[in-house]
């Protein structure tokens, strides 16, 4: 998981998550105040458009958050577009990113989003051990998360991630900033060279410090993870 | 600024002391003190032994990997709006 790459997706994933989120859970219960646009609503406009994001989720019907919007199809098809490319096999696997949505959902008390990502995950093959792995992870960072905010303490983990220095997408690699590994090179080790240019580890890497962890290898992922 | 004072590894006992070993290997780097966290579940090691073997149970690999299961772990931590 070293690469910046991953992370972003992993970030537009929870972005996008969320919002689909916050318009089921918020305008759904309305009922007639607020109704879901029919998924057969013609041929053309909404009606296709809902047609698409169902067999994208190989459903009988769009999920309830793109009904809601489509009364806007111009504006639903470009939520969708950005969520299809969100939840596409990418760098992570479809897979991998519906199980992060449902720990967002689970998290976030997301109703609407933590059914709809369970009964995805179990669609594209999660069993329920994998379910429970998602569930134990989740639960176990709310737990540390609000003891280091009670505690109030500070990120003290900066050291162990090393940086990624791949340009942008379609941009130019640029070098690595020597200036700043060079005041570190002068009279040290190799491996403390290595640590200066190592950056703040993932929040879970740095939270999950429990004092009776089992060891275990930290190797990067193949890709798509 | 945090709310307690964080011991140094030297004012634990020696038990938690060979928990903070467990953390470095954890994590596979050795640092100068153990992580600020490490040091708060250890004060009480009725609570952050079970506390950290669900962790263990919790994060070891099983049908996702560690490091999917850290990313899983950094999202959340981020929807709980956590700084550290």
């Amino acid at each position: 998981m070293q690469d910046d790459a991953l992370w972003y997706e992993a970030a537009q994933l929870v972005g996008i998550t969320n919002a689909l989120n916050v318009i089921a859970d918020g305008l759904g219960p309305l009922g007639a105040a607020f109704p879901a646009v029919a998924s057969d609503a013609g041929e053309t406009g909404p009606g296709a458009l809902l047609g698409e994001i169902a067999a994208f989720y190989e459903a009988a019907e769009a999920p309830l958050a793109f009904r809601l919007l489509a009364h806007d199809p111009a504006y639903a098809a470009e939520v969708w577009a950005a969520t299809r490319r969100a939840f596409s096999d990418n760098r992570l696997s479809r897979r991998l990113k519906e199980s992060l949505a449902f720990a967002v959902s689970l998290t976030s008390r997301s109703a609407f989003g933590t059914a709809f990502h369970l009964r995805e995950m179990r669609r594209l093959g999660v069993g329920e051990r994998g379910v429970m792995e998602i569930i134990g992870v989740t639960q176990m960072f709310s737990s540390y998360t609000k003891i280091a905010d009670t505690l109030q303490l500070e990120p003290d983990m900066e050291h162990i991630a090393p940086v990624d220095h791949s340009p942008a997408p379609g941009g130019s690699a640029t070098p690595a900033p020597r200036e700043r590994g060079a005041a570190q090179v002068k009279g040290t080790s190799r491996a403390k060279i290595s640590k200066g240019d190592r950056r703040v580890a993932s929040r879970a890497s740095r939270i999950s410090a429990s004092p009776s962890p089992a060891p275990a290898a930290r190797s990067a992922p193949k890709k798509p993870v | 600024m945090p709310t307690v004072r964080l011991r140094d590894a030297s004012e634990y006992p020696e038990a938690a002391r060979k928990l903070f070993e467990l953390s470095s290997l954890w994590f596979n780097y050795d640092f100068a003190q153990p992580p600020a966290m490490s040091r708060v579940m250890a004060w009480d090691g009725e609570f952050g032994g079970p506390h950290g073997r669900a962790m263990k149970r919790a994060m070891g690999p099983g049908e996702f990997t560690r490091g999917e299961k850290e990313m899983v772990a950094a999202v959340v931590s981020g929807v709980n709006a956590c700084s550290y």
